[in-house]
């Protein structure tokens, strides 16, 4: 009664003989295997599950997480395209709490599987130890995953079956490894791939690289965005090409003007098609958050407006899915990745040539003093213009520190980011009060007559949201204001000047 | 945790084969059972394919609650766990004798070391000592099988009389017909005439005198499993019911 079973797993498939062989005075009753099933390996985009050794696996509605410790949970239901926090409540959903909300799951590989039960019996049949078998198999390799239940008074059977397993197992029981053996050609995704700089290489070397590395993180997304898994494929998408966008405006003279103008343009007009659908996403992933913001007698409005996000959302999907998948659309990326295979192409500017680690301090200390000086004047009279600028002052600083961060060190690198990432949260937040109003106001008038005139319950329910969150924007004003101040601390001044400002600057 | 003996003065008369279905009965309703063979010649653990304890000798079965559990083990089935007797058994009554408070060291000795359980089943041997006044004293119920003839009626009745004489409370007596072959007039005479002086006493339930009861020994498990609609299996199955039914004080 309540004894904790212990697991394995095993490379390859399970031999049954060798085991039965290994266990002396006993003999090992199996169950006929299960038939096949069909299951599919379960893991978002990013595969969460793969990285912490841990394996999700559905077949004929139930589902079964192989936890990194062996233990397995398991669950009815069905989890392919769901959000984790959408699954009924269960064991699997409980171990899955720390998975990304934002993320569904998706099937990032199948196979069969096979499960059989096993006895070991003594020499009057009686049973001293009970197990389980399941095999899963895909084109590639196969796997083992074995419990092992003892039971009360036979701990030394026990003892000899999990010592045989061990052996057996060989110490194969990473999960990666496992995971490798099924699914070798399934190649993790990484949203912010680590890219490798010299401080001697040429700048436009680096630029070609961040440029080549995020078309590809884009193109990585398309699939995802067309089956509309989650809303994070859009957004990685955007935020991929936004990067591209940055290398190719704050990398000011490494190519030349003319082509960096054809690409800047380029690339916005890329993500200008997309633009609609990531706010009409933000708006429907924030949908709790409007309906907290005013009281219940105006949420009737609030239903309407959301119910129009959503079809609005439909078209632009639509509109989306027919762009992504067109033979023109293919051709323009296929031209860009070919375009930054290497710097062939490219034309130079004048800063082609400079040094990673000179050209990235000139640049990083320039906008550093842009964002300090603008960030000084403002005073709670200065018009909301300033600080939207400085907004896009401290993300083109953050773009060019994380760019170039490999050439620098870590830990300095860190101790400054990070109260400039906290100033850029405020900021964030303030931009999107004041987007959010601007959007509000559009879609009041879209929704008006000709006499302007809007539905009573939806311009109430508009309206309350202006007020809340004009008064949000308000305080997050004074915030930006706060957190600057501990960015521009002596501390963190000394650290830039000593990492990135040098004589020749 | 309740505490149900099975219990003749009279051997014989099916208390293992009870013991072992009553147990089955339990673990298969959902309850925790621990089935505990106070019979040295260990039969119910036979049953269950269990061997006998090696460990639990002499007088550690009262005194050594750590060596008591230790020698539980699992049965195949969930939910029921065996102690199995071994030869010292048969001399329990002289450890007894020798200790203090000496009617109510089993109770002492379950309690201390059957505690998870949610029924403990005793399989007592047929005599009347000290240990089966232990068993009257620590056992909620009590379960006498009693074939319908005249030897097993007197058993009966030197059991109430004891009972009597010992102010021991007979509402804990729970006799059923066992071993029944219907086709024999004295086993229905001796049903119907018990029933009229024992009203209180007797359960409905009656086990016939069946081929599968002793094919347990063979298959070594418990009715139900090798043949689960015979009559022998829903016979036991009913006196579970009753038994369950009547309930049994919780304690």
């Amino acid at each position: 009664m309540g004894r904790k079973p212990r697991f394995f797993a095993l490379p390859g498939n399970f031999d049954q003989d060798k085991f039965s062989g290994m266990l002396k005075g006993f003999t090992v009753a199996f169950e006929s295997s299960t038939a096949a099933r069909s299951f599919d390996l379960l893991d978002c985009h990013d595969q969460t599950l793969r990285a912490k050794g841990r394996l999700l696996i559905e077949s004929e509605r139930t589902l079964q997480l192989l936890k990194s410790d062996g233990s397995v949970l398991v669950q009815d239901g069905s989890g392919t395209g769901q959000f984790v926090q959408d699954l009924p409540d269960g064991p699997v959903r409980a171990g899955l709490k720390s998975f990304p909300k934002l993320r569904a799951l998706m099937p990032v590989g199948s196979g069969t599987v096979k499960a059989k039960n096993f006895a070991v019996l003594d020499d009057l049949q009686k049973t001293q130890v009970r197990g389980s078998v399941l095999s899963l198999s895909t084109g590639h390799g196969k796997v083992t995953f074995l419990t092992v239940q003892s039971m009360r008074g036979y701990k030394r059977a026990f003892l000899d079956v999990c010592s045989a397993l061990e052996c057996m197992a060989g110490g194969a029981s990473e999960k990666e490894e496992l995971f490798q053996r099924l699914l070798p050609d399934t190649i993790p995704y990484v949203a912010k791939p680590e890219i490798k700089l010299g401080k001697q290489q040429p700048s436009i070397e680096v630029a070609v690289e961040i440029v080549r590395t995020y078309l590809e993180v884009a193109r990585q997304n398309e699939a995802g965005i067309v089956a509309d898994i989650d809303t994070e494929f859009l957004h990685d998408y955007r935020v991929s090409l936004r990067r591209v966008r940055s290398v190719l405006s704050l990398f000011k003279g490494v190519f030349s003007t003319e082509q960096t103008t054809a690409l800047k343009h380029e690339f916005s007009n890329l993500m200008a098609l997309t633009g609609r659908m990531r706010d009409l996403d933000v708006y429907l992933l924030e949908k709790d958050i409007y309906f907290n913001l005013i009281p219940a007698n105006l949420h009737h409005g609030v239903n309407a407006m959301f119910a129009q996000f959503a079809k609005e959302r439909n078209r632009e999907l639509t509109t989306l899915n027919r762009r992504f998948r067109s033979a023109a659309y293919d051709r323009q990326m296929t031209q860009l990745v070919r375009l930054f295979a290497d710097t062939k192409g490219l034309e130079t500017g004048s800063n082609a040539d400079r040094g990673a680690y000179d050209y990235a301090c000139a640049l990083i200390w320039k906008r550093y003093r842009k964002v300090c000086k603008r960030a000084r004047g403002i005073t709670p009279k200065t018009p909301d213009e300033a600080v939207h600028e400085l907004r896009i002052d401290c993300k083109k600083l953050r773009y060019l520190m994380e760019f170039f961060a490999p050439l620098f060190d870590k830990g300095e690198f860190k101790s400054i980011i990070k109260p400039l990432k906290i100033m850029q949260e405020s900021l964030g937040l303030f931009n999107d009060y004041s987007v959010q109003q601007e959007a509000l106001l559009e879609f009041v008038a879209t929704q008006s007559d000709a006499q302007n005139r809007t539905n009573a319950q939806l311009a109430m329910a508009v309206g309350g949201l202006i007020a809340v969150l004009d008064q949000r924007q308000k305080t997050e004003r004074d915030r930006v204001i706060a957190n600057f101040q501990h960015f521009d601390s002596s501390k963190i001044q000394t650290l830039f000047r000593t990492l990135f400002r040098h004589k020749e600057n | 945790m309740k505490i149900i003996a099975c219990y003749s003065n009279k051997g014989g008369v099916g208390k293992t084969a009870t013991s072992v279905n009553l147990a089955y009965a339990y673990a298969q309703a959902g309850y925790t059972v621990l089935l505990c063979d106070l019979d040295q010649q260990g039969a119910a653990g036979f049953y269950f394919r269990v061997k006998p304890s090696k460990k639990l000798t002499d007088a550690r079965f009262f005194e050594d609650v750590s060596r008591f559990t230790k020698s539980i083990r699992a049965s195949d089935f969930d939910g029921l766990d065996v102690l199995p007797a071994n030869l010292t058994f048969r001399d329990f009554d002289v450890f007894l004798s020798r200790m203090r408070n000496k009617r109510s060291r089993l109770k002492k000795a379950l309690v201390a070391a059957g505690s998870d359980y949610d029924v403990i089943i005793l399989d007592c041997p047929p005599n009347f000592s000290t240990l089966s006044e232990n068993v009257f004293r620590a056992a909620d119920q009590i379960v006498v099988p009693v074939i319908p003839t005249t030897l097993s009626e007197r058993s009966l009745a030197q059991l109430v009389a004891f009972f009597d004489e010992q102010k021991l409370p007979k509402k804990k007596l729970r006799a059923f017909f066992s071993m029944v072959q219907r086709r024999k007039t004295l086993h229905l005479e001796t049903i119907e005439k018990m029933r009229k002086q024992y009203k209180k006493r007797i359960l409905e339930a009656e086990v016939p005198f069946a081929a599968d009861i002793e094919r347990m020994g063979e298959n070594r498990a418990p009715v139900s499993i090798f043949a689960g609609r015979s009559d022998a299996s829903v016979a036991y199955q009913a006196l579970f019911d009753e038994l369950e039914k009547r309930g049994v004080p919780n304690k």
